[in-house]
């Protein structure tokens, strides 16, 4: 009979703030090339964020850039709803013949938003953050059917103490149902067998449908994925996003046919406020926490850490070679001019050696016509 | 400022979907600061106006571009000037001054579904699971009916009779130094929405003879808030205070103001002086059944002259005229909480009915009820709309993104703690490849400097080495040979008197004693 203080009108508060403020999020694509990863943050958001236009000012500063980390910002609205996305591209990934490190920019990508994070938190005046801390990162598997290729394992493994790191299989309209689940089982082994931590959607106990929902996602992972911007009449007049073969179209948002809904479901309708609240909470804690307790190249400046950076671009250590090189060569050279200046002062020293030798003999020729002589008038 | 880009031909099709791309351009400073604005939101009138400043300067430094190109050359110069500075080690990071990134930001509006939009509710159910707390400062003179209105505000019956502050006749008055902080804890749960509640009362506020010194507990107490969650956040493990009601920062103050129609007290002016700046100050005429209606308004509009003249800050629920999604009713809603600021109110937990039978609670009288729950008697429902039902959450995010860190700035600098601005940088890859790259060449001329500097001392050894056991040689080669030569000259000279002697033996002086020896040993 008395009124309720209003405590239920909390989260509508919650609510219509977050409304006002928007969210942000950032999305990290991992893969080697030509796994549709461009093609799947475009189908992800309905629209072209990424295209050749958007790259050409990009170069523009005249670097000849090698960049292994490409970056697109969006804001992009939807129902009113303002989301500022930033997306990570990394071309260059698993192209070279000898991948060993080639998930060092990427891992370095990710150390480097923590960390600029953790000192931007750390200044007296800090309400301009910029913050690219990964929430989620989509590691592309190639739809072998086989397993996991040691590049895979490794780079995983890098990825999964750092990031939310949720794998998927690309491309599996090349791969038939029964071949999926093949091959999903063999990922899952792996990822067991190797103690690779991927992201898991918390299971809420206290909501049954919800709860449902995060046990469909965690069977379904590692979700088998078509991506298309292309739209086809289904033939009942419906344009659907799928690939068109002449056997039948292979739907994007088709659940017999693809994951992709799943998918879109766990990174951005149900849980996209836990992978950003995870990745604070949890995998940026974790870094500063190891960056603090280290203290290696770190020197606290009045509380303030200032990081050494770290320099892993490989033509930098080939350039440093070169040099090293260039350096044990000229003291090769000079330890051969070195060697001869010494055989030269050999050569001289017998030289002068003979010569000593020589007198020497004259010494004791003398020496003994003298002696010879001396016995002569002696016996005179 | 919209322009419709040809090329997304996919989008262009369907009407309702308008294509922005917008690169940050300099010409565009309207929209930067639009763009700024909505950003900023959060951040008080200081802050948005430094980002127009920055956006200002940004455009200046656009405009001399020229500089900014001699700048970029003049970066290499001052590598190789500050080379010696590596082998400082008290600068692990040179900084280099590399121009501002050119960053993008695309804009679109999305037509299909795509689910981001639910991010609001993803906030609303895991609210909802973890839960609130809010801290209250409830600050004013005893009587004013503090307990009271606390108790009528929660509905809850948080002033036990027994913690009354009500003296008894025969007791002589407590007597206590100075004021007191006592913190009473409450969870009150509706509907499954929890809230912590954390009322920190202060008995004795304004209760001396000299009250001069009655704000500094107060004071203290808001300050340790804020110390203690500055210790948290600089702690190295934080992650088990995971829970949402660890944060003990006081969200919302409700400072009491005596009924006495004139206005406010040189003490109310001075404390409310020394916290408007840490604490969102909420002021209430207490008791206001004491006034008739004049009386109120008359008694508000001093308040808030004096408020005004003293440039005390108070809270005030913002209205944004750009944002098209508040809608009217709700515009007229909070306007309306704001005309009537500072609320004056009547509190009672005690149930009376009224002559038309309703159970009300108020306060009886013999000329009437007052209803505490009635808008026309009171502004107690408006003190429940602004500090519960509507802005609760805004109270903790002003405290948190405003109070808290203009707290925490003044104390970081008072430490000593220098501003460093660079690190607030936009990431860019390219400019990262710059920056390492001139890292590299640092290092890699600090590397060839050295290797030089090694090499040539070690040649130079060597060098010397030789040189010295050249000189050796020839010296003792030159000793022995003039020794040699000696010798053979002493050799040449003794054979050519011993051939003079036997050419010529009488002229032997030297062998006559030989032979007189040999002639006397015979």
């Amino acid at each position: 009979m008395t009124e309720p203080v209003g405590i239920t009108s909390l989260p509508n508060q919650r609510y219509k703030l977050v409304t006002k403020q928007g969210g942000e999020f950032t999305l990290l694509v991992a893969g080697e090339s030509g796994l549709g990863k461009t093609t799947f943050i475009n189908t992800l958001f309905q629209t072209t964020l990424k295209s050749p236009i958007d790259n050409r000012g990009r170069h523009k500063r005249g670097i000849h850039s090698t960049t292994e980390i490409e970056i697109i910002r969006a804001e992009l609205e939807e129902k009113n709803f303002k989301l500022r996305t930033n997306l990570i591209d990394t071309p260059g990934f698993g192209d070279n013949i000898n991948n060993k490190n080639s998930w060092q920019p990427i891992i370095d990508f990710i150390d480097d938003q923590h960390d600029s994070f953790m000192r931007q938190e750390q200044q007296p005046l800090r309400h301009t953050k910029h913050d690219l801390r990964v929430h989620a990162c989509l590691y592309f598997i190639r739809p072998t059917g086989h397993s996991l290729k040691p590049l895979d394992i490794e780079t995983m493994k890098k990825l999964s103490t750092r990031v939310n790191l949720i794998p998927v299989i690309a491309k599996a309209d090349t791969l038939s149902p029964n071949e999926i689940s093949e091959f999903k089982n063999r990922i899952r082994a792996v990822i067991e067998a190797q103690e690779i931590r991927i992201y898991t959607p918390p299971i809420d106990l206290d909501d049954e449908a919800s709860a449902d929902h995060s046990k469909q996602l965690i069977e379904s992972m590692p979700f088998a994925i078509i991506g298309s911007e292309q739209e086809y009449d289904n033939g009942k007049g419906e344009l659907i996003r799928g690939r068109k073969y002449p056997w039948g179209i292979a739907e994007v948002e088709n659940e017999s046919h693809s994951d992709f809904r799943k998918l879109r479901s766990l990174l951005l309708r149900t849980n996209l406020l836990d992978l950003i609240i995870s990745t604070q909470k949890l995998h940026f804690e974790t870094y500063r926490t190891l960056r603090m307790e280290s203290g290696e190249n770190t020197e606290t400046n009045n509380g303030v850490t200032t990081t050494a950076r770290k320099l892993h671009n490989p033509k930098f250590k080939e350039e440093e070679n070169a040099l090293k090189k260039f350096f044990t060569d000229q003291v090769k050279a000079e330890e051969q001019r070195f060697r001869q200046w010494e055989q030269n002062i050999v050569n001289e020293r017998n030289r002068l050696n003979t010569d000593l030798d020589e007198i020497q003999q004259k010494v004791k020729a003398l020496d003994e016509q003298v002696k010879a002589l001396q016995l002569k008038s002696n016996k005179r | 400022m919209l322009d419709p880009l040809p090329a997304e031909s996919n989008i262009s099709t369907t009407s309702a979907t308008t294509t922005v791309e917008s690169t940050i351009k300099k010409e565009d400073q309207d929209d930067i600061k639009s763009i700024k604005k909505d950003q900023d939101q959060q951040l008080n009138e200081q802050v948005k106006k430094e980002n127009v400043d920055e956006v200002e300067r940004k455009a200046g430094e656009e405009k001399a571009e020229e500089e900014e190109e001699e700048e970029g050359l003049g970066i290499k110069q001052e590598h190789i000037n500050g080379n010696h500075n590596i082998n400082n080690k008290q600068q692990p990071t040179p900084t280099i001054n590399l121009p501002t990134p050119d960053i993008k930001i695309l804009k679109k509006k999305l037509n299909g579904y795509v689910g981001f939009a639910n991010l609001p509710k993803q906030w609303h159910r895991r609210s909802v699971k973890e839960g609130f707390n809010f801290n209250l400062l409830v600050v004013g003179e005893t009587g004013l009916g503090k307990s009271t209105l606390i108790n009528t505000l929660f509905n809850k019956d948080l002033y036990s009779s027994s913690s009354s502050t009500v003296i008894n006749g025969n007791e002589s008055p407590k007597r206590r130094d100075n004021v007191e902080i006592k913190s009473i804890q409450t969870t009150i749960e509706e509907n499954g929405v929890k809230l912590h509640l954390n009322i920190i009362d202060t008995p004795g506020f304004a209760d001396q003879i000299n009250n001069e010194d009655s704000w500094i507990p107060i004071v203290d107490e808001i300050n340790s808030r804020f110390d203690s969650y500055l210790e948290f956040e600089n702690r190295i493990d934080r992650t088990n205070s995971n829970n949402s009601y660890f944060d003990e920062r006081i969200h919302a103050l409700l400072y009491f103001i005596e009924p006495t129609g004139h206005s406010l007290k040189p003490l109310d002016i001075e404390f409310l002086l020394k916290v408007h700046k840490k604490v969102n100050i909420i002021p209430i005429i207490a008791k206001s059944d004491t006034l008739i209606e004049d009386e109120i308004l008359e008694f508000k509009q001093r308040i808030l002259k004096d408020i005004e003249l003293n440039q005390i800050e108070i809270f005030k629920p913002k209205i944004h005229n750009q944002d098209q999604d508040q809608d009217h009713d709700d515009k007229n809603f909070i306007q309306n909480l704001i005309d009537n600021i500072p609320f004056a109110i009547v509190g009672s937990t005690n149930q009376i009915q009224t002559i038309d039978g309703r159970i009300v609670r108020g306060r009886q009288y013999p000329w009437g009820i007052i209803e505490v729950d009635n808008s026309d008697h009171n502004d107690f429902i408006k003190l429940r709309d602004l500090l519960i039902r509507n802005f609760l959450i805004e109270l903790k995010e002003k405290t948190s993104k405003e109070l808290y860190e203009n707290y925490r700035t003044n104390k970081l600098i008072k430490l000593g703690i220098i501003q460093d601005d660079s690190v607030f940088r936009e990431f860019d890859p390219n400019l990262k490849q710059q920056e390492e790259k001139a890292l590299h060449e640092i290092k890699l001329q600090k590397l060839e400097a050295d290797m030089k500097q090694i090499f040539q001392q070690k040649v130079s050894e060597k060098e010397k080495k030789l040189q010295k056991s050249e000189a050796e040689l020839f010296a003792r080669h030159k000793e022995v040979k003039e020794k040699l030569l000696k010798q053979i000259k002493q050799l040449e000279e003794k054979k050519k008197q011993l051939e003079n002697q036997r050419l010529n033996p009488q002229s032997n002086i030297e062998s006559q004693p030989q032979k007189t020896r040999k002639g006397f040993l015979r």
